[in-house]
């Protein structure tokens, strides 16, 4: 019987070597020891023994001097003196993949993870994060995760009709956190999908200031009422005489709300909420005070409930302590209207034939369009500017 | 009683003796009454009875010569030069000690005096001396390298280790055993057949010597003639000295349930101190009370000291994890990774490109393992670089790794540059004590003031039938030990980055190389460049998942990813590059983008790299999870040898693609 002569691995990696050449003439008689031909393996010129005995039959279609061989392939034969010489196999593969693959009944079960156990319905973390930055109530929703596990995207299915927020694959940026997306989407749809009109004007806030500096003097302990508080107070007061600026637009028509409840947008470092506060114009200063402070808060811990992020009829959005007058706030959908605060500053004003110091805050009023029209728009804002320039009066009241 | 020595040296010499031996004594005498009195809060090992060994040995030396010792080490400590409100200060806990309070009794350091530092592990210091033989041998100047052990130690295998390796190479390593009859409480003729030490060296072929260890005059005669053969090229010399401590083995122990108090009375009677101080009032080369002066002065001194030591402050709790890593590589300078260019290289010759370039410009470096000589490493790892710089800096070893580990320990101690081929990560394991004990704790223990500028390298990975002993990962093990930095390149590009950062690091690394990745090319820039340890790479973007994979999985990754994209899933691929440090930033970032994480990982899953990524995730990025973290790994067993069972307790691409795939749908 014929022995096949095959190429060795040679080192701990090698799938390929080449050949080099015969160190025998085909017909030689081979004893084991020999040298039989030379193989370059991943290091070195080898010469490589023969283990067998017989005489040296190299066929043909053998490898040629400096032909690449594989690991395996059988290059010729050692065989009886009168002994036909068998073909070589046309097919030559490397003898690691001979060996036969493991089935996976095979593989231990320790080589990954078990299936979770069934539970019920449940939500992630991050299906749940979004969900209070959004304003969602995940528990009434269908998971599409295993066990009907809720996920980010049935959240933003829920807000967004469907449409997950897409990202880019390539670009990468440090801020594309989920809040990010979440805001990107909000602002998207609102310039889009309202038609926003924005009216400036300037308040004379002289008596403001001047109420404001009277709390502090004599807020003993707690934080003293601060023009956030006052204005949102004020707002909800003036927004009683003006259903339309607490209006919808919805596809049954216009829709008021009958709760007066104000958004107040706060900077945090995930980017921009919008807590609620609670009938600001019928809650006493002093607790508005505190419910506010906690609830700023809590918005920048990423602690609000989204209970706590929804259900509001107007937002209030305040740019003054960066220094900026007019600006032209963007909606809070589904609202048809928002104020924007500028800052107040000390201005030289015309009082009879002399110049005296008052204080001037710059209002900004956005609102859409498609429910009311300007002349509503511009009476709110001449109420509230009132209220702002005599504030006691509107506080008393 | 009398010396063995017929010619006693010069006055002042006998003097000089004679106080440290007196500093010895009444330094170890004070730290027994403050151990009573709790000043002293953790062990401490008296040398009291063995003074003239350290005396006598040390009077030869300046503070360039070095010292390893033990954990009975005060003695030693003290004839090097320490000052004794440095001993003191140390076993009180104060920021003035010389460890600056890190090491107490058994770890004392002062590199400035040559004082390599003590070690609670008994017969290491006998492998570092052999490695400070060794950089005095490659510096080719005349130092000398000591260590002080007992008779514990030469029933241990670094004693017939490091004696050969010195005997192989000559190095210039004097070896002095203090036989002091009791390894702890265990008799000496206990464990061993033959309780003499000294007569073991005609083994290796060096000088050995069998003196009385209570004999000042006769130790410093003889260690003497030992230094000086070594200093001039002749190499080490093992010196017995036959001696006895008497007080316990560590302050506050019993001593009578092994030996007598007829016993240790006896050999107070020996005292090396008055020995000396009756041999030369005898003989009329000092009066009375020179000597007593030398004892006033000495009384005083410890009394000053043990005040200053009580004075000091305690160190700062803020600082008690400084110095794990050397203060040069404790805030890395951001460094630009460049262009990739055309030019291929595996990943062995990406790693010979990095250590031949720094081969040339540091002479400090040189490469010690079986077979990386003439032959050029088992892996061509050094292929080529013998003939170049000779068999010194490309040094062949006997089979013994622990030994040529802890030579490389203390080469790097006392400034070499070791990189420690052990060609499998396997074989490495014999050595565990040196490299966790020793390596990864000596800048730490000695505050600092030693730097470990050591690479230890060698293969991992399964694949080719390597079986069991030639194919372990042990990454994760390493990663759990402060004080190292442990490196799992996954291709030529990071391997010849990562490894010239490894070889201007004075930290110690293990750097790991997947063998089934060796002869895989990659893009490889010929100028020279570094990666820091600690900065993982992304090396393919994506939205829907975040795939962490190590070493070879990263290929398993890249294969399927594209197949996986075509499936609409977008893969975000990150290779970490170094598991300690681990970077977990780069992950968190990606899975706040994607909200699952899948890490691949070759080696087992518990108490693993995953598992580190797994709870920072879970910790710090909780709200960013949209399914739960999924980990794949290698199954939990040695690996097999057949082919058949070998691929079975490896990931395979495929079982990456439904990893993903069931993530997907999580």
């Amino acid at each position: 019987m014929a022995h096949p002569i095959q190429i060795p691995r040679l080192g701990w990696s090698m799938e390929e070597g080449i050949f080099i050449e015969w160190l025998k003439q085909d017909g030689d008689r081979i004893e084991p020891g020999d040298l039989l031909y030379n193989l370059e393996g991943e290091k070195a010129i080898q010469e490589i023994e023969s283990i067998d005995a017989g005489f040296l039959r190299i066929p043909d279609n053998a490898p040629a001097e400096g032909e690449t061989v594989l690991v395996g392939q059988v290059i010729g034969w050692l065989c009886a003196e009168d002994e036909a010489v068998p073909e070589l196999p046309v097919t030559t593969v490397p003898a690691a993949s001979v060996a036969p693959a493991a089935t996976p009944a095979a593989v231990p079960a320790n080589i990954r993870s078990a299936e979770p156990a069934t539970r019920p319905p449940v939500s992630t973390p991050r299906a749940r994060r979004v969900a209070s930055e959004l304003g969602v109530d995940w528990t009434t929703l269908t998971g599409s995760g295993r066990n009907g596990r809720i996920r980010e995207r049935d959240v933003r299915a829920a807000t967004s009709g469907g449409s997950p927020v897409a990202s880019t694959a390539d670009t990468v940026s440090e801020s594309s956190s989920s809040v990010r997306h979440t805001i990107a989407n909000r602002m998207l749809i609102a310039s889009q999908t309202t038609a926003p009109v924005t009216l400036t004007t300037t308040a004379d806030a002289t008596q403001l200031v001047s109420l404001r500096q009277q709390f502090q003097a004599a807020a003993a302990d707690a934080r003293p009422p601060g023009y956030n508080d006052l204005l949102i107070k004020l707002t909800g007061i003036v927004l009683r005489n003006h259903p339309l600026l607490r209006a919808r637009w919805t596809e049954n028509g216009i829709e008021v709300s009958e709760t007066i409840d104000i958004g107040l947008a706060v900077d945090t470092e995930a980017g921009l909420i919008v807590p609620v506060v609670r009938d600001p114009g019928g809650t006493p200063l002093r607790t508005l005070c505190a419910s506010i402070s906690d609830l700023v808060e809590r918005g920048r811990e990423r602690r609000l409930t989204a209970d706590e992020m929804s259900g509001g009829a107007f937002t209030i959005t305040n740019l003054g302590s960066f220094g900026i007058d007019a600006f032209t706030p963007i909606l809070n959908l589904p609202q048809s209207a928002i104020l924007g605060i500028g800052r107040i500053r000390r201005v030289p004003a015309i009082d009879g034939d002399e110049f005296v110091a008052r204080d001037q805050l710059a209002l900004s009023l956005t609102f859409d369009h498609r429910v009311l029209d300007g002349a509503t728009a511009a009476a709110f804002l001449a109420e509230l500017v009132q209220a702002i320039e005599t504030p006691g009066a509107m506080l008393a009241g | 009683m009398t010396t063995a020595v017929t010619t006693l040296p010069e006055k002042d010499t006998l003097l000089d003796l004679y106080r440290t031996m007196q500093v010895i004594r009444q330094c170890e005498e004070e730290l027994a009454r403050c151990h009573q009195r709790g000043l002293v809060h953790g062990a401490c090992h008296t040398y009291v009875g063995e003074e003239a060994i350290a005396t006598g040995v040390c009077s030869h030396l300046d503070r360039t010569d070095v010292v390893f010792s033990t954990h009975r080490g005060h003695g030693h400590a003290l004839a090097k030069g320490l000052e004794p409100r440095q001993l003191i200060a140390e076993l009180f806990g104060k920021e003035t000690g010389c460890s600056g309070g890190r090491g107490g009794s058994m770890h004392l350091f002062s590199p400035e005096i040559g004082l390599m530092g003590t070690s609670g592990i008994v017969a290491s210091c006998i492998l570092q001396s052999t490695g400070g033989g060794y950089t005095i041998k490659l510096a080719g100047d005349e130092r000398v390298s000591i260590c002080f052990f007992g008779d514990g130690a030469v029933n241990n295998g670094a004693f017939h280790e490091g004696l050969n390796m010195a005997k192989i190479w000559n190095l210039p390593v004097i070896f002095v055993c203090e036989n002091n009859g009791f390894a702890t409480e265990v008799p000496f003729g206990e464990s061993s057949a033959i309780p003499d030490v000294g007569r073991r060296a005609q083994n290796y072929g060096m000088p050995g010597l069998e003196l009385d260890g209570n004999d000042v005059l006769d130790i410093h005669e003889k260690a003497g003639e030992a230094i000086a053969r070594a200093r001039s090229g002749e190499g080490p010399t093992l010196i017995e000295c036959k001696t006895y401590r008497t007080r316990t083995h560590a302050e506050g122990m019993s001593d009578f349930t092994y030996r007598t108090r007829e016993e240790v009375e006896e050999w107070k009677k020996k005292c090396p101190i008055l020995r000396l101080k009756n041999q030369i009032l005898e003989q009329g080369l000092v009066e009375t009370h020179e000597l007593d002066t030398i004892d006033d002065e000495v009384s005083q001194l410890i009394d000053e000291s043990r005040q200053f030591a009580e004075d000091s402050p305690w160190p700062d709790p803020a600082s008690a994890t400084t110095h794990v890593y050397s203060a040069s590589s404790e805030e890395p300078a951001p460094v630009a990774e460049p262009d990739p260019g055309t030019r291929e290289l595996n990943f062995v010759q990406a790693t010979h490109e990095a250590l031949s370039e720094e081969m040339a410009k540091n002479p400090r470096i040189f490469v010690m393992g079986e077979g990386i000589g003439a032959r050029g490493g088992n892996f061509n790892t050094t292929s080529g670089l013998f003939d170049i710089y000779g068999g010194a800096r490309l040094c062949d070893t006997p089979i013994c790794e622990r030994g040529f580990v802890g030579l490389g320990c203390g080469a790097a101690m006392t400034g070499s540059r070791p990189v420690i081929d052990f060609m499998f990560a396997d074989f490495v394991n014999d050595a565990f004590g040196e490299l966790v004990n020793q390596i990864a704790k000596m800048q730490y223990m000695s505050s600092g003031r030693l730097t470990m500028p050591i690479l230890l390298r060698g293969c991992i990975g399964i694949g080719h039938s390597a079986a069991t002993h030639h194919s372990g990962n042990y990454y994760p093990l390493y990663a759990h030990f402060p004080g190292f930095r442990v490196v799992v390149p996954s291709n030529a590009y990071d391997a010849k980055g990562l490894f010239r950062k490894a070889l201007t690091c004075d930290d110690p690394v293990i750097f790991l190389e997947h063998r089934e990745l060796l002869t895989a090319k990659t893009a490889v820039p010929e100028q020279e460049y570094e990666i820091e340890f600690g900065r993982a790479a992304v090396v393919r973007t994506g939205t829907d998942v975040t795939v962490v994979a190590i070493a070879r999985m990263v290929h398993h990754v890249l294969e399927v990813i594209d197949e996986l994209a075509a499936d609409g899933i977008s893969v975000e691929l990150i290779d970490p590059r170094t598991v300690l440090p681990l970077d977990t930033e780069t992950i968190r970032a990606s899975v706040a983008r994607t909200g699952r994480l899948l890490v691949v990982d070759e080696t087992f899953p518990v108490a693993g790299i995953a598992s580190q990524i797994a709870a920072v995730q879970a910790d710090l990025g909780f709200d960013d999870l949209d399914a739960p973290i999924k980990r794949l790994h290698g199954a939990f067993t040695p690996t097999p040898y057949s082919p058949a069972l070998e691929s079975a307790v490896v990931p395979t691409p495929e079982m990456v693609a439904n990893a993903v795939r069931e993530l997907v749908a999580e």
